[in-house]
């Protein structure tokens, strides 16, 4: 199928996403993740209902859901495996880790 | 039985590891570049046991050899403990039997007499043979091929001192090595011994000489007609480790002072200059100019160590132990022992520097190290916050302009020591860099390679390994032509 024919309007007026407009929006939504990982929110959606559109997988593929009924994407937080020497104060991290 | 769990800071990325591992064909980010033909050896420490007391000095930790051995863009990972005497004799008794750093007397009765090296701190490779090297003991000898452990080295039992330094210096003009042990002839002793070894490892030289007070001889430089050796705050005596303490303190009172040693001279011959409190652990390099002998280092203002507590009992002080890429000039045609010191740049780095290893010697431009770069985004929510303590960028240090280049790890990595590796036939600088990331989202290390010259766009490769590598002190280049590899 052709981008021509994948952006084509459909009969009741929506616009079908073409491969470009996708990855725009993906990075978009990778750029509001890295800002506030912690709401996975977008813009709001038009939908009538007044959800939010999410981020979502679905068989192992990100997508937009402007629906805002899907469950959204959490991105793994890490596992924070330096947070050991948070509370440590420069005289103790640098007793223990000197070189780390 | 093991058992670390009160140890409250051995935790997430900074738990002991204790296991040896083979990596083969190690998964790579990136393209490892085919010119790279050799093997990135890392020297570095975990604890086997837990140490015996609590402020003990992580220079304690037993020594882990491990290597990124590259051919043909393939690299394979190895990684073994250095079997050292001491190591035997914990994994035997199934505990920690030895005592707090360079201290024997806080040792297990039971290893009285025995060898106390971990071996923990500079892999090095010369006259076709690869060294562990830790400066309170001789070097150890190891298999380039298994890292397995083969014993101490004396060369050919020319070599004297008890002890040989982690920094010894290679001359690119001759190939000789000019290498040191201090507290030559045993705890507390006030004697340097200093050897030229040739390329094929025959000592042709020792000068023996003793400082004006037993202190830390970490690191030196070479000119052509000089070795310059630095000594600093750090004291010690019997009464101090007869006491139970570890084998260093600072003594603010004490002056830097710097020797400038003939390297075909005699012990009458040598200058010592005589400066304000500094900490010069790791030197950069050093040159002549006329009758002036220029050296370059990261100079700390004051004690790095906390665990070298200050003698007079005061607080170790944190300002204090940054360092600053500093030039200290020494003209020899001086009546004085004074000397000039210049900072170099403004910002503080960490002080495991390296250069392009063929200028040794020699006038040279670039400088590499480690520093935080606090306007790079740090994820904390990924790595945990390590109160903002994180390296995490390598800089390319230009000495003739000021200007700095840098490199950038990421948003959940710290970097350790870097490495420099020269392009064959290439101009100063021409290379890779090369040094070990830690990964606290992912908790793995990682392999860096990005080109010296083009720092600003990123890793040419990472090489992936799927746990944490033990921490590393220091990390060599050899290249293939250095070592009987298979």
């Amino acid at each position: 199928m052709s981008e021509t024919m994948i952006d084509q309007v459909t009969a009741e007026g929506s616009t079908l996403l073409t491969r470009r407009d996708f990855a725009r929006m993906f990075a978009a939504a990778g750029a509001a993740l890295a800002i506030a990982p912690w709401k996975i929110m977008l813009a709001e959606t038009t939908a009538s209902c007044g959800r939010h559109a999410v981020v979502a997988f679905h068989m192992d593929q990100l997508y937009v859901d402007y629906s805002g009924t899907a469950i959204p994407y959490q991105p793994p937080l890490g596992a924070r495996s330096g947070q050991a020497a948070a509370d440590l104060s420069e005289e103790d991290f640098r007793r223990r880790f000197v070189y780390a | 039985m093991v058992d670390f769990s009160n140890q409250p800071t051995m935790k997430g990325f900074f738990a002991p590891t204790r296991f040896e591992a083979d990596v083969y064909d190690c998964e790579v980010i990136g393209k490892v570049p085919t010119e790279l033909n050799g093997a990135f050896v890392r020297l570095g420490g975990d604890w086997l046991y837990p140490p015996k007391f609590e402020d003990d000095s992580p220079f304690s930790m037993d020594g882990y050899i491990n290597m990124f051995r590259f051919k043909n863009g393939i690299v394979d990972y190895k990684g073994r403990w250095v079997k050292t005497p001491r190591f035997k004799a914990d994994s035997a008794a199934h505990k920690q039997l030895f005592g707090k750093y360079r201290n024997p007397f806080t040792d297990d009765p039971s290893v009285k007499g025995l060898d106390r090296s971990v071996q923990n701190t500079t892999p090095l490779a010369f006259a076709g043979k690869l060294f562990t090297l830790k400066e309170d003991s001789l070097p150890y000898e190891i298999d380039c091929n298994t890292l397995e452990t083969i014993g101490p080295y004396n060369f050919h039992g020319k070599y004297k001192s008890l002890t040989f330094t982690a920094h010894p210096k290679v001359d690119p003009a001759t190939g000789e090595m000019i290498c040191y042990g201090y507290e030559a002839e045993g705890l507390e002793t006030n004697d340097v011994f200093l050897y030229t070894i040739n390329k094929k490892g025959e000592v042709t030289r020792e000068l023996r000489f003793k400082v004006p007070y037993v202190s830390m001889v970490h690191d030196i430089s070479i000119t052509k007609h000089y070795v310059i050796i630095p000594i600093f705050g750090f004291v010690s005596s019997m009464e101090r480790l007869k006491e139970g303490k570890v084998h260093w303190g600072w003594d603010d009172t004490k002056p830097a002072m710097v020797a400038i040693v003939p390297r075909d001279g005699e012990a009458k011959d040598i200058r010592w200059f005589k400066g304000p409190s500094r900490a010069t652990v790791h030197t950069l390099n050093a040159r002549e100019e006329g009758n002036k002998v220029i050296f370059e280092a990261p100079i700390y203002d004051s004690n790095p160590f906390p665990f070298f507590p200050p003698v007079d009992g005061s607080a170790w002080d944190p300002t204090k132990a940054r360092a600053y890429i500093r030039r200290q000039t020494f003209d020899l045609n001086s009546k004085g022992d004074g000397y000039t010191e210049e900072k170099l740049f403004e910002m503080n780095v960490s002080d495991l520097g390296r250069v392009d290893d063929r200028y040794l010697t020699q006038p040279y431009r670039y400088a590499f190290t480690a520093f935080a770069d606090k306007q790079r985004p740090f994820e904390e929510w990924k790595a945990g916050n390590l109160g903002g303590r994180v390296n995490n960028c390598y800089g390319r240090f230009d000495l003739a302009t000021g200007k700095m280049n840098s490199y950038f790890s990421g948003p959940t990595h710290s970097l350790q020591e870097v490495c420099f590796v020269p392009r064959k036939n290439g101009t100063e600088g021409e290379g890779y860099i090369m040094g070990v990331a830690c990964n606290y989202a992912e908790v793995r290390s990682e392999l860096i390679i990005a080109d010296a010259q083009r720092l600003e766009e990123g890793d040419v490769a990472r090489v992936i390994l799927p746990f944490r590598a033990t921490a590393q002190v220091h990390g060599r280049w050899m290249d293939a032509s250095e070592l009987p590899f298979a």
